[in-house]
Formats: structure tokens, sequence, C-alpha cells
């Protein structure tokens, strides 16, 4: 029997539920698959409800976390097995080494001087990283990561002499004994090659709307300044293609919910950079739940924002690296067919558990978000569940923390 | 403020639904539908406009619709569609319904629209022929004569000067009747609301008719644009091939039915051009004859095989689509057969299998206008019209 509760994910939803579960004096172990907390939020330009940049609201947190003795996380770690029942599990993590040493050492002088490069999942393809690597300034647990794979024959000679960097050492598997489990598994960005009449990603200067964060995000590929990929100059018109995947049986069969408002943020981003570039946002239905309305007519005001009614169905790429589309505005029953310097997919989120095969015993809709589980004390928080934006998400942390700790009082 | 009252035809509605168009409801008018159509034209395009018309069961704005025939049902929009509203059934859906309601008498339409009025579309033929087949045996003295020089000879029974060729012409000429009157209907339907400024000359009708038949129905060239859409990601059957051979096939059967019609009653004027049937398998229009029947055979395995193939969750095949696909196969099947049994001297099924060809030949031709044949009148004379109209 155990009262500690363990948390899958270190998104938004894990630290919520895991820091409040700590403060009513639970053990809590976070266990986070990529090398830091934080989750999508920290890939974020800024999140609302108070459109802060994504440092402010997860310093807080990462401060809560550092300061409670009962947390202990693990980065770099998954979930692999289960066992046992209610209040009595016994969970089987295993963990990547890092290839660092366990503090905070500043390696950004020894990264900048390898020549090793991939692909930086970060920034969503958008740049290059290094095999030594932090992925942003405000990382928590402020440690680099050594990827071996990336390291090119000088750069393996260079870390073979640096202090602190760890020789290497073989994955490991460690057992927990917890009360109760809450998934916090969060979501992935729709996969846009699947898009086949959107361009299937391979249209330049066609991106997605996370990728757009990243462009605007001052610790982004661009350091903030709004360019296209192709050629890194400022687009002066932009077009929005709303339910780029959502509310379409052939991909996700529901409303992301977050898309829209999104898109309205990044509206604002575009127009603080340029007041005057021309935004056009093609949409089905704009969703701006609850005193969100606000925003929406914050950005309708705008002269330079547009908004057509009707779903783009065609992107293809036009001459000078622009994106042309097609859309038929509904309410005029005209077929427009417009070329933009960018064009941003406003693709939903879908569920990480989609098509994998999870290690717990979870049930999962035809989407994958989860169903059930609060019968063997397994609880899920955040967009494990269902889409939701960042104030609901910390809603359901809190949610699920509670549930957790009904599910393992008093033993 | 001008206003306009909906007035939505809920029977129309669930009209369409069991005419193929079930899913309609499904539609959020995304406008998905309309980009996905390569062939809809920028102002106005279709189906989405329809789609809401369907919806609304506004029965009138789509009877009239010219749009509804320049769809020529690729299946795209379908495909793309997030709802799986398929907007191509539904357009195909309002088109059984014009079969069904543009001319009358309204009977023949309705037993038309469903499988359970077969049996009175084909009990009609079956019991003329029959009756003819009888009187004749009567005459000749038995079921299954032969000729005076032992061949076998359909003429025997069914002779053409007194059975084939009146029954026919009336059933030609009939049917013509009766899709002339359609075209006249539709082509007021489809007459723009208001008065049409035309700049410059103004084309006839004529003109835009060969325009059409030259343009679009020889060398099939819609079929071609159907493919020009944004890449659904789905694969799909190209229809072209398929059905210009069939429609090659018809191409080639009429001319031979024409030349034969000729030679015989041309022949009772002058004897140099007569032609006698059977003819020899070396005949040049016997060779052609065989060519034909062979194409059709061809171009229907085409696309039935295509229809058989369809993904069911987006494409679904109504009755006025199998029932089309059915009789041609029929026709082309017993024809075949006729002639091999006359061929093998195989006299009770020649006949049997010759009675069931007339049978079949005249369903094809006497239900023309109500089935979904008629799509090659109907269709036509919307292509003329968008023509005339400026809309393509």
């Amino acid at each position: 029997m155990s009262n500690a509760i363990l948390v899958a994910g270190g998104g938004f939803a894990g630290l919520t539920s895991a820091i409040e579960a700590a403060e009513l004096g639970h053990d809590v172990f976070i266990v986070e698959k990529s090398p830091w907390l934080g989750g999508r939020v920290a890939q974020l330009n800024k999140y609302f409800p108070k459109l802060c940049p994504p440092s402010c609201g997860l310093e807080i947190q990462f401060q809560r976390i550092r300061k409670n003795p009962r947390i202990k996380f693990f980065t770099q770690a998954e979930l692999v097995g289960l066992s046992g029942g209610k209040g009595d599990y016994t969970a089987k993590i295993r963990l990547t080494p890092r290839g660092t040493a366990p503090h905070n050492v500043d390696f950004s002088l020894l990264a900048s001087a390898l020549t090793g490069e991939t692909d930086n999942e970060f920034d969503l393809g958008l740049s290059k990283r290094k095999a030594l690597y932090k992925a942003m300034p405000f990382a928590f647990p402020a440690r680099y990561v050594l990827d071996g794979g990336t390291l090119s024959k000088s750069d393996m000679a260079r870390v073979a002499g640096a202090k602190f960097v760890a020789p290497p050492e073989e994955p490991r598997e460690i057992a927990l004994n917890v009360g109760a489990v809450i998934v916090a598994t969060g979501w992935k960005p729709y996969d846009v090659t699947r898009l086949a009449n959107l361009g299937s990603g391979s249209v330049k200067n066609c991106v997605s709307n996370m990728q757009m964060e990243r462009l605007a995000s001052p610790f982004g590929p661009t350091r903030g300044k709004i360019a296209r990929p192709s050629d890194n100059r400022a687009p002066l018109n932009v077009a929005f293609v709303q339910c780029a995947g959502s509310r379409d049986q052939n991909h996700l069969n529901y409303c992301s919910y977050i898309c829209c408002m999104a898109t309205l943020k990044q509206c604002l981003y575009l127009s603080e950079q340029n007041p005057d570039v021309g935004i056009t946002v093609y949409y089905i239905d704009l969703r701006a739940p609850g005193r969100y309305v606000n925003m929406l007519e914050k950005v309708r005001a705008r002269p330079n924002v547009s908004f057509v009614k009707g779903k783009v169905a065609d992107v293809a790429q036009a001459e000078g690296d622009r994106v042309t589309l097609t859309a038929e505005d509904a309410v005029r029953g005209e077929k427009l067919t417009l070329t933009y310097d960018l064009v941003v997919l406003a693709t939903g989120m879908q569920p990480s558990l989609a098509g994998e095969s999870p290690s717990l015993p979870l049930s999962l809709d035809e989407d994958g978000f989860v169903t059930g589980g609060e019968e063997f004390g397994i609880f899920a928080a955040g967009c494990a569940r269902m889409p939701l934006d960042v104030t609901r998400t910390a809603q359901s942390g809190t949610a699920a923390a509670l549930k957790a700790v009904q599910t393992v009082r008093g033993r | 403020m001008a206003q306009y009252t909906l007035k939505p035809d809920m029977n129309f509605v669930r009209e369409l639904q069991e005419a193929g168009g079930d899913s309609l409801k499904r539609c959020y008018q995304c406008a998905t539908c309309a980009v996905a159509c390569p062939l809809a034209p920028v102002n106005a395009p279709y189906p989405r406009k329809e789609m809401v018309w369907a919806s609304w069961g506004l029965k009138d704005k789509l009877m009239r619709d010219a749009d509804i025939w320049l769809c020529h049902n690729c299946g795209n929009c379908s495909d793309l569609c997030p709802r799986g509203a398929r907007p191509a059934d539904t357009m195909a859906a309002v088109r059984n319904m014009v079969y069904r309601e543009l001319t009358g008498p309204s009977i023949v339409g309705k037993w038309m629209s469903r499988a359970s009025g077969l049996i009175w579309l084909f009990l009609i033929p079956a019991v003329l022929w029959l009756v003819i087949w009888s009187i004749r045996a009567a005459c000749k003295g038995g079921w299954f004569p032969r000729a005076a020089d032992g061949r076998i000879v359909f003429g025997e029974i069914f002779y053409g000067d007194y059975t084939i060729d009146p029954v026919f012409m009336i059933t030609f000429f009939g049917a013509c009747f009766i899709l002339y009157r359609g075209v006249r209907k539709l082509r007021k339907m489809f007459r723009p609301e208001g008065e049409l400024l035309v700049i410059g000359k103004k084309k006839s009708w004529i003109c835009h008719l060969v325009g059409v038949l030259t343009d679009e129905v020889v060398t099939h060239r819609k079929f071609d644009d159907c493919e020009d859409g944004p890449v659904t990601g789905k694969a799909a059957v190209n229809r072209k091939l398929g059905h210009m051979l069939l429609v090659y096939s018809f191409a080639i059967l009429a001319f031979v039915t024409a030349v034969v019609a000729l030679g015989h009653w041309g022949g009772k004027i002058m004897p140099a051009v007569e032609i006698h049937t059977p003819m020899p398998l070396t005949f040049p229009i016997k060779i052609l004859a065989n060519i034909g029947a062979l194409l059709m055979l061809c171009g229907l395995a085409a696309l039935t095989w295509r229809r058989v193939s369809l993904d069911r969750a987006n494409h679904v095949s109504t009755f006025y689509d199998w029932y089309l696909l059915g009789i041609i196969w029929l026709v082309a099947v017993t024809g075949i057969l006729s002639q091999s049994f006359r061929l093998a001297d195989a006299l009770k099924p020649a006949f049997v299998t010759y009675y069931f060809h007339l049978v079949f030949v005249w369903m094809l031709f006497a239900y023309l206008p109500w089935s979904k044949l008629g799509h090659f009148v109907y269709r036509t004379a919307a292509l003329v019209c968008a023509r005339m109209y400026g809309r393509s």
C-alpha cells in the first residue's frame, strides 16, 4: 500500500496535479518523456488567458516543485509497466541517461563548437540543433542533454575530453510503489503530412500554428521575428487555414477547441510586428468560448484582418515560394484562389496516446482520448482527456489531483 | 430589406434521402466540396449550395438547377467531405428525382425509382413480345420454326417488317417525344432569372450543341478535368475509359442499326442496297456490330468493376446506377448469346435468348427518359444551356 501518486507527463496538467497533490501532503513522482518539464506550453510564444510568455506561468510551477521535497521528477523517463491494483501499484520506469553531469553546467560554449546537427524537434523542424543542447533558456531542469546519435566524428573527440560530460551509460529501469496514477500525457500537433489536399507539409512557407508559435517566440529560430522560413523575409500577407484536419472524419473527428483562439492570438503577433500586414482567416465557424469572445471582437476590429467563411480545401506552391490556396466564400458563393506570402495551417490537437499502445490499463476512445480508468485509481488530466486550453488544463489537473488524493487517502 | 421566406419541403428531403442522398443532413456547410470540385465554376460553385438547398428541401431550386448536370460525379467532393455527407451522391439523388419527375406518365418514374417496380417494367415488354411470339408461332405452326434452308432465322418469328420495326419505331419515337418534352421543360427551368445581357453576336443553340458534342461528348474531356482537383489522398479509378467505350459502342450499334434499317427498307425501293438479315459474319456491317458488342462488354466490365470497388463509406450506388448497368449488361449478354446460339444451331436457346434480348432492348429504350440513361439527353441539354447562358 502506498499513498504516493504517479503523474505521467510533465506538461501543464501534470505539473498542476503533481503540485496540488504534493501540497496536500502526498509523495508525487512526475515521469516526463522529454528532457525538460513544461510540455507544449513551453513551446508557445504567449498563452491564454493573459497572453503571458510561458516562462511566466511555468516559472511559478517550477519554483513550487523546487521547494517541495515531496515532488520527485524524472525526465527522459517513460512509464513502461504498471502492475498491482488501486492503492498499491508498482510502476516500472525506464530512464534514459542524460549524458551530462548532474549539475547545471553551462555547456553553451562547448555546444557551439560542435559540428553535428539535426532537426530541432522543439522548433518543429524550423531550426537545427547540436548534439549537446538545451531547448529553451528557462528550461527546467536547467541541464543540457547529450544526444550521442548526432555527434560527428570531431564532436566525439571534443566531447570525450570535456569535463562534466558523463560517460555513456545504459538506460535503466526503476520501480516505484504508488497508490494512484494521473495520466497527463497531453497532446501532439496533428501530423500535417496526412493533409494531402493541404500540401502534405511539403509546401514552402506553409507552416503549422505550432511552428508559428516558434517563429514568434523570442527563443525560437528567428529570435521572435516572424519571417518566412524559405527566405527569412517578413510576410506582407498571411492566411490562416482553420480546421486543418479538425472536425473532419478523415482526420480528427472533433473540434480541437484551441485553434480558433490560437489563430486570433497569432493575428495579434503579426499585427504587433507590422500593423499593415494583411491577414485573412478562413474558417467554418469561429469558436471563441466564454470571455474569449472579447478577443474575437478585438481582432475583428482590426482593419488589417479579414475573415472568410469557407474552408480551404486546396493548397499549392506558387511562384516566389508563395502559397496559393482555394476556398469558397460561402457567404458570397464565390470560389477564391488567392496567393499569400505565408500560410498557417491551424492544425488541431491529437492526444499523445493516439496510435500508441499505452502501458497502462487504459480505455481510450476511437480518437485516443482517455475515457475511463477511475475505478482503477487512474485519472486522466488535461488534453489526454479532451482538447483544452491552458486554464482548463490547470483546472482538470487540480480535479485529477483531488480524485487521486481521495483514492489514496488514509493509507 | 427584401424578405424571402423559405418553405422547407420535408417530404422532398425524405424523397431525396431515399433516392441516394441519405447522408445529406450531415453537411455543415464548410464549403470543402466546392473547392474539391474542379468543374465547379468560380461564380456560385456547386455542390455546397445544392447541399444547403437539399437540407432545406428547396425542391424548386434544386430541380431547376442546371449545375446538378454540370457535375460529372467524380466523387472528389465526397472523398474530401469532412462529415461524410457525400455531396456527390446527393447531386446524383437530385438527378434521380429529375428522372423520376420531369416527364409523365409518372407511374413509370415511380416504378423506376425502386427495385420493387422492376417487375412491372419487365412484365410490359415480356408480355408484349410473348404475344407477338405466340401469334407468329400460330402462323408458323410452331414456337421454334427453322427457315426453309434449315438455318435459324430470328425473322421467322420476329419478322422485321411488322413486328420488330413497328414496335421499336413507336418506342423510339415515343421516347424521343417524351425526351423532347422533358428538354423543353428543362430549358425553361434552366433559364436564369431576369434578363440575360449578351454583348456581341449570340450563337444559336445548335452551335452550342455541336460544341458540346464535339468538345465534350466525343472527347470525354470533362472526365479528365475531374482529375484536376486537389489531391484527396484516396484512390480513385478514372471512369473515362469505361464510359468512353460504352458511349462509342452505343454509337457504333446505333450506326449499325441505322444502316441495316436503311438497307432493309431502302432495299424495297433500290434492290442494289438491300441488306438481308442475318448477315454473314464477314459482312463489314456485321463485323462492326460485333466490334461494338465487344467494346460494350469491355466498357461495362470497367464501369462495373469501378462501381463494385468504390469505397462504400464515401460512395454509395443506388438502384438507378445498378438498373442502368444491369440493363446494358443484359442487352449485351443476351445479344451476344443469341448470335452464338444461332451460329451454334441451338434452336430453342437461340429463340429464347433472342426473346429476352428484345425485352431488354425495349426496356432500355422505352424507359430511357426515367432511367439514369436519361442523363445522356438531360445532361447534354444542361451543358448546352450552360454555354448559352455563359456558365462554364
